[in-house]
């Protein structure tokens, strides 16, 4: 078996081990679910009641809310691996450190896609925008934020599960760096829902897709660097 | 229940006096915040040998294990496992050791098939269904197989750990406290173990409080106190006392 | 010794091109003397590129090398770095206030680019504080400062485009220092300036480097000394 499918084959491992947990009740899913929804409506109280107002910043609150309960989904996803030393345990085994990774990042990906595909839903409820419109670019714009969230936020939290103030330290060290991807998910969010005006959507995505691919690369080198104690 | 030999693994490891020594550790230490968990070790230990590591709390057995398991890198000296340098060769050596440590490492959600046929895909294990149901077997944990793990109790937990340990293909097992909330049948299965890894040449370090069922099944016993060795008893060991004071480095002025 | 000379030097230096920037170079026809504040603010904000770029090296070459002089010189970096970043902020909002009419400007690339640097800088120098060990507190800030480094240019080049598909090179624009078309005198006092300014980081780089590794050799040495105390206290008995 080629190097790279013994890591893919140890990344799905991974990841679906994560999976069977989450649906056995480690609940990651269904707290940051519940999270986007509650700040959503808090969005709501906030900027609202002038509909239009509410359209208007509707790109922007999606986002904001993926991003605040993304940190709370992979922080969760993480945490699973402080059951009994279990994460020191994973460190143990003779596997490529970037496979580790890998597979956690797909598991918070699954998630946090999960998570955005609904949020997306309900901001075009909440916020009366026509998602259905534009639909193929939002969920182009969706999955690939999604990817960038998920890519940045395993790596974060890896990092700060054994750090003191780890509830602290991961959205601090976590957001200022997803700020380009804010940007242009937002952007693209807005052109697509906006019918594209000034054709800036294509490059938008490729800015998000550019961001994903250097951040899972960045990951996937220097998780190894975490893990070691 | 019938004496079964436990599946331990596919092939010898060779003749001990064929073999580099199974470890080797150079005035080996580790400092944390507070003191000094490991203050010099200076260790050899002959491949397929059985060593027991004993010594009072806090005297540094734990530590030496997690040092030569990778599981913590050394603050200084170094370490050779089969002739594989401890940091350098990290990946190598964690393919040749198996650790068993205080937490069990376990995932609450899974049950104990699960987790040892994650284990078994980590692992790399050929013929994972069977290896890992031969594991559950030997480890006694076949009618307990199938439910999550949350509900085991210590001991269980301990066994489903070391079934962990079947499923690789460890040169230097190492053991940290395997009896500890072991029932009686728990502390034979673990006695069967080190017979069967005796049989092929697999290296034991085994740090205990109490080795008594353990003892004919080992070759030596080295004493840990407060972070260095104070007495080695036994065949297949040889410590060198550590010199007074430790390397000493100036200060270099900083005009 | 020679760092106490180049300490003068920088302080020479610094005196006198904020002099000429003040009083000798001629103000902005447009912005004023409020324009004058953009040598000081352009040059800080080289700095804090350069700095954050020093701490990228360093973290790598720990990494490495596993030299803790490698970290020192990444901690060093980072510390100073955010020194120039919080007083190039500063220095565009002081800008910002006259001539744009408030403090902050969200079309301004250079502006928010900064404020994230300052961000992301800052959570390196906390997340240091979270490990006592010498040893784990550089792998785990080397890693940060490596993601932290690699974000920069994604920053700035999103930003860019932020402020590029809005219409609006305003007149108010930070950027007419760096124009080529510039007067002379501009250009003249800009370079003196970021000279000068480039000299005093290097002085405060050297003296941060020693103060790390002095900090660190202490630490080596509690440590030495901790393990032969271990050591003597068996031998003893």
């Amino acid at each position: 078996m080629s190097t790279l499918r013994r890591e893919a084959t140890l990344a799905l491992a991974i990841a679906r081990k994560d999976a069977r947990a989450e649906l056995r009740g480690r609940h990651a899913a269904v707290g940051a679910l519940f999270f986007s929804a509650v700040v959503l409506l808090l969005f709501g109280f906030a900027l609202g009641p002038d509909a239009a107002r509410l359209a208007a910043a509707a790109p922007g609150l999606l986002w904001l809310a993926l991003i605040f309960a993304g940190t709370l989904a992979v922080s969760r996803l993480h945490l699973l691996e402080t059951d009994d030393g279990a994460l020191d345990q994973l460190a143990l085994y003779p596997v490529p450190r970037r496979a580790i990774y890998a597979g956690k990042a797909l598991g918070g990906f699954a998630i946090m896609l999960v998570l955005g595909l609904v949020v997306l839903g309900a901001v075009g409820i909440l916020f009366a925008v026509d998602v259905g419109g534009a639909l193929l670019p939002l969920l182009a714009t969706v999955v690939l934020g999604t990817i960038g969230i998920a890519a940045v936020g395993t790596f974060y939290a890896g990092l700060t599960v054994r750090l003191r103030a780890r509830e602290v330290m991961l959205p601090l060290l976590m957001l200022p760096v997803l700020a380009p991807l804010l940007l242009a998910a937002v952007k693209a969010t807005s052109a697509a829902l906006g019918g594209d005006p000034f054709g800036e959507l294509g490059a938008w995505l490729q800015l998000l897709a550019a961001f994903d691919v250097i951040m899972v690369a960045a990951g996937a080198a220097t998780y190894g660097y975490l893990l070691e104690d | 229940m019938p004496q079964t030999t436990i599946y331990v693994s596919p092939r010898s490891l060779g003749a001990p006096d064929q073999r580099p020594p199974a470890v080797v550790t150079v005035d080996l230490a580790r400092l944390f915040a507070g003191n000094a968990a490991l203050a010099g070790v200076s260790l050899t230990v002959e491949a397929g040998r059985a060593v027991a590591l004993l010594g009072p709390n806090g005297a540094g057995k734990t530590t030496l294990l997690r040092l030569l398991a990778t599981a913590i890198r050394s603050s200084f000296g170094t370490a050779r496992i089969d002739g594989l340098d401890l940091d350098r060769d990290a990946a190598l050596v964690r393919a040749r050791v198996a650790y068993l440590s205080h937490d069990t490492g376990l995932y609450d959600d899974l049950t104990a098939r699960e987790n040892l046929d994650f284990a078994a895909t980590m692992l790399g294990t050929p013929d994972r269904r069977v290896r890992v149901a031969r594991a559950l077997a030997d480890m006694g944990l076949s009618d307990r197989a199938d439910d999550r793990v949350r509900g085991f109790s210590a001991g269980m937990r301990k066994r489903v750990a070391l079934g962990r340990i079947l499923l690789g293909q460890a040169s230097l097992v190492l053991l940290d406290e395997p009896t500890a909330a072991l029932d009686d049948e728990g502390v034979g299965l673990v006695a069967q173990l080190m017979a069967a890894w005796r049989d092929v040449g697999v290296t034991v370090l085994v740090a205990s409080h109490s080795t008594d069922r353990l003892e004919p099944h080992l070759d030596a016993r080295v004493t840990l106190d407060r972070g260095l060795v104070s007495d080695v008893d036994g065949m297949g060991v040889i410590s060198t006392p550590v010199g007074v004071p430790a390397e000493r480095r100036v200060v270099v002025a900083t005009r | 010794m020679k760092t106490r000379i180049l300490g003068f030097v920088a302080l020479v230096a610094v005196t006198v091109a904020v002099a000429v920037a003040l009083f000798v170079v001629p103000a902005d026809l447009n912005q004023g003397d409020a324009q004058r504040i953009m040598y000081v603010h352009v040059a800080s904000a080289w700095l804090a590129y350069l700095s954050f770029g020093v701490t990228a090296v360093g973290s790598v070459l720990w990494l490495w090398k596993r030299d803790l002089r490698f970290d020192a010189v990444a901690l060093s970096g980072a510390e100073i770095g955010v020194m120039f970043t919080a007083f190039a902020i500063w220095g565009g909002m002081m800008w910002g206030r006259p001539v744009w009419g408030v403090f902050w400007q969200w079309e301004d690339p250079r502006l928010t680019t900064t404020a994230l640097l300052l961000a992301l800088y800052v959570g390196y120098l906390l997340l240091r504080r979270l490990t006592d060990d010498p040893e784990r507190r550089a792998t785990r800030a080397a890693i940060v400062g490596i993601v932290a480094a690699i974000d920069i240019p994604i920053v700035h080049f999103s930003v860019e485009w932020w402020r590029g598909l809005h219409q609006g090179a305003t007149i108010g624009s930070p950027d007419r220092v760096l124009n080529p078309a510039a007067p002379m005198a501009f250009v003249g006092t800009l370079l003196g300036m970021v000279a000068a300014f480039t000299l005093t980081w290097l002085y405060l780089m050297i003296r941060r480097y020693q103060l790390a590794r002095a900090q660190g050799q202490r630490e080596q040495e509690a440590r030495l000394d901790r393990l032969a105390s271990a050591r003597t206290a068996e031998a003893s008995r």
